[in-house]
């Protein structure tokens, strides 16, 4: 490439990269404004006098529905990929009659959107007395989830040479033993992978949490949500709500980034 | 210590029958060698012994016992992979030590044993690290060391020296043998390589296409071989084939290439008329057992040199008979132009006359 070349893909990769960070940039500025300059300035111009105060009116606003997200979130995000290891195990590994055709019906669940499902949702929720519970949150989560972690750890898996499992078959080890002993810690990477996905995308939802939640059991996507009703066009405040509301994904992010790329690589160079 | 059988044994793979109709003994402290080309169902018969793979019929004993339904781990026997199959995520000493804590082995006692057998392998040393931090040949032995601290009844071992460079491989082959020796245990050993054969095994079993093509010591596969797979298959350069047909002329048999006309030796000739065998056979001759010279002596057929490969000691001589390039082997230095006109002469001993039609041996 020649240096133009280079400068010229620099200069729209920047613009790019710009326009992608600029609402992220007007978030941060404008929450950091107090009402009077919010309604004087445009968003991307920072703050001349910046405050906490909308930080703190968004904080007292969300913070229930930042610990009840972050609870069925964690915990959805656990069992869900608990279980997709284990089904992945099995249905990669241990094989049984028909294994290809449930492993079909399963991922049939990836592609069911969730709008189709939200009538029976709440009937069945209702009558499991899991309406309007953090439980039933992460209940729901759990089991929409299993499809794409059972789909991320079977992929994985097929990966895995299968003499280290005949190896340890022979070495004395039954299925229980060799799932605990050679399997999961050999399946960290999809661990992080799986896990950094499903914290995401349960963390962003919006529509269960609607359907199937009131008042004191909402979750932040929710409650962020009602902000805007609540007053008249309060800015700061909803924006640092939204910062809020991001900070937990972008720190799970942060925190296992370094194993994510690992992690998409993992079955790309194993030897 | 134990002896192993298979009878009767059956193993398809959807339409595919991988292992047919395959039986074989193993003595105890035996060392036996399955070989043959990929693909043969040897692999899939030592998966079978092991337990990893079920049997469509047949009945496979381990000592005595009828194991057919018994998983590997009730099975008491110890696999080498061809890849090794090392647990990645523990060190050499948890690796070697696996098979022995899921046995639920006192700590000491697998302290004990681990240690022994590094000592034996020589990779005392290696104990703390992980597989990925050692070469191709430590790996190796980690892998033996894995099998050898069970003190199994039997050792399975699937192409184990197949990953190693072409020097690594002659050395572990004598080691293996020396080991295998000195602790008595009976060995099954999955190979393509019929010199890592011929140098290992106390029994060859040569398969093809599923079965069994002969069982025997190395000495007598090689100078007995029971049809035509066997006689192309052990020995290098392999057996030169030449299709003829026999004629006899009063009670002297001749074999007609169709080039040659080879007149045999008189208990040759008996042994063909008794078993009443005329019209079409195949002529097996070793390249070693071709005389070259570049004068004709009485008996020899001249011949056109294609190539020569001299490999230092020998030479290789290839020769063309008709459309068909022949090998002759000599024991010294041999100069020839391709081209070149030179004396070929059969050592009639060592012919070997099959059956066209079965490809077994007639002689």
């Amino acid at each position: 490439m020649t240096n133009l070349a280079k400068a010229i893909a620099g200069a729209f990769l920047a613009l790019f990269a710009l326009s992608w960070l600029l609402p992220f940039w007007s978030v941060i500025t404008t929450a950091l404004k107090d009402e009077i300059e919010v309604r004087t300035t445009v968003p991307i111009v920072p703050p001349s006098n910046p405050t906490f105060v909308p930080f703190v009116k968004a904080f007292d606003s969300l913070k229930t529905g930042l610990a009840n997200s972050l609870t069925f979130t964690l915990l959805a995000t656990i069992f869900s990929t608990l279980i997709g290891s284990v089904n992945g195990y099995v249905l990669s590994r241990v094989k049984f009659k028909h294994s290809d055709v449930i492993f079909l019906m399963l991922s049939f669940g990836i592609f069911i959107p969730y709008h189709a499902v939200a009538i029976p949702l709440i009937m069945v929720t209702s009558r499991l007395g899991l309406f309007n519970s953090i439980l039933g949150m992460a209940l729901v989560h759990s089991i929409y989830g299993i499809p794409i972690c059972t789909l991320f750890f079977r992929s994985y898996l097929d990966e895995l040479p299968s003499s280290i499992l005949d190896a340890a078959r022979v070495d004395g080890a039954d299925d229980l033993t060799i799932y605990a002993r050679v399997v999961l810690p050999l399946s960290w990477p999809a661990f992080i992978v799986t896990a950094v996905f499903q914290f995401t995308s349960i963390w962003n939802d919006f529509l269960f949490g609607v359907i199937l939640t009131k008042g004191e059991n909402q979750p932040a996507s929710v409650v962020l949500a009602n902000l805007l009703g609540t007053t008249s066009a309060e800015w700061n405040v909803q924006m640092a709500g939204t910062f809020l509301y991001a900070l937990p994904v972008i720190a799970f992010y942060l925190l296992l980034s370094k194993y994510l790329i690992r992690g998409y690589l993992a079955g790309a160079v194993r030897g | 210590m134990a002896r192993v059988a298979v009878k009767e044994l059956v193993k398809r793979f959807g339409r595919v029958l991988a292992v047919d109709h395959v039986s074989f003994e193993v003595r105890d402290g035996e060392f036996l060698v399955l070989l043959g080309p990929s693909g043969c169902g040897k692999t899939t018969t030592l998966r079978l012994i092991a337990g990893l793979e079920k049997p469509d019929a047949g009945e496979i004993y381990i000592g005595d016992r009828l194991v057919n339904d018994l998983p590997p781990k009730d099975r008491d026997v110890a696999m080498v992979f061809q890849n090794y199959a090392l647990y990645p995520h523990m060190r050499v000493y948890e690796n070697m030590a696996f098979p022995l804590k899921i046995r639920g082995f006192p700590r000491k006692e697998i302290d004990k044993r681990v240690r022994e057998v590094a000592e034996l392998l020589h990779i005392q040393h290696l104990l703390d690290r992980y597989p990925r931090q050692l070469s191709g040949g430590q790996q190796q032995r980690v892998a033996l060391g894995r099998a050898l601290v069970r003190q199994p009844q039997v050792f399975l071992m699937d192409e184990p020296l197949s990953n190693l460079d072409a020097k690594l491989r002659v050395y572990m082959r004598a080691e293996l043998k020396r080991l295998q020796r000195e602790l008595g245990i009976t060995t099954i050993y999955v190979t393509h390589d019929q010199a890592e054969a011929m140098t290992m095994a106390d029994r060859i079993a040569v398969m093809n296409e599923g079965k069994i093509m002969q069982i025997a010591e190395p000495q007598e596969l090689y100078s007995k071989p029971a049809n035509v797979f066997v006689a192309g298959f052990v020995g290098a350069p392999a057996m030169n084939f030449i299709e003829a047909s026999v004629n006899f002329e009063r009670s002297a048999a001749v074999l007609d290439t169709g080039v040659w006309k080879i007149p045999l030796t008189e208990d040759l000739s008996k042994i063909l008329s008794a078993k009443g065998t005329a019209g079409e056979v195949i002529l097996g001759i070793r390249p070693e057992h071709i005389e070259v010279s570049k004068q004709p002596t009485p008996g020899a057929y001249e011949v056109e040199v294609f190539v020569t490969e001299p490999l230092g000691a020998e030479t290789i001589i290839d020769f063309k008979h008709g459309d068909v390039i022949m090998k002759a082997k000599h024991p010294e230095h041999f100069e020839a132009k391709p081209g070149e006109k030179i004396y070929i002469k059969f050592r009639m001993e060592y012919m070997h006359i099959f059956d066209k039609k079965t490809g077994t041996a007639i002689v």
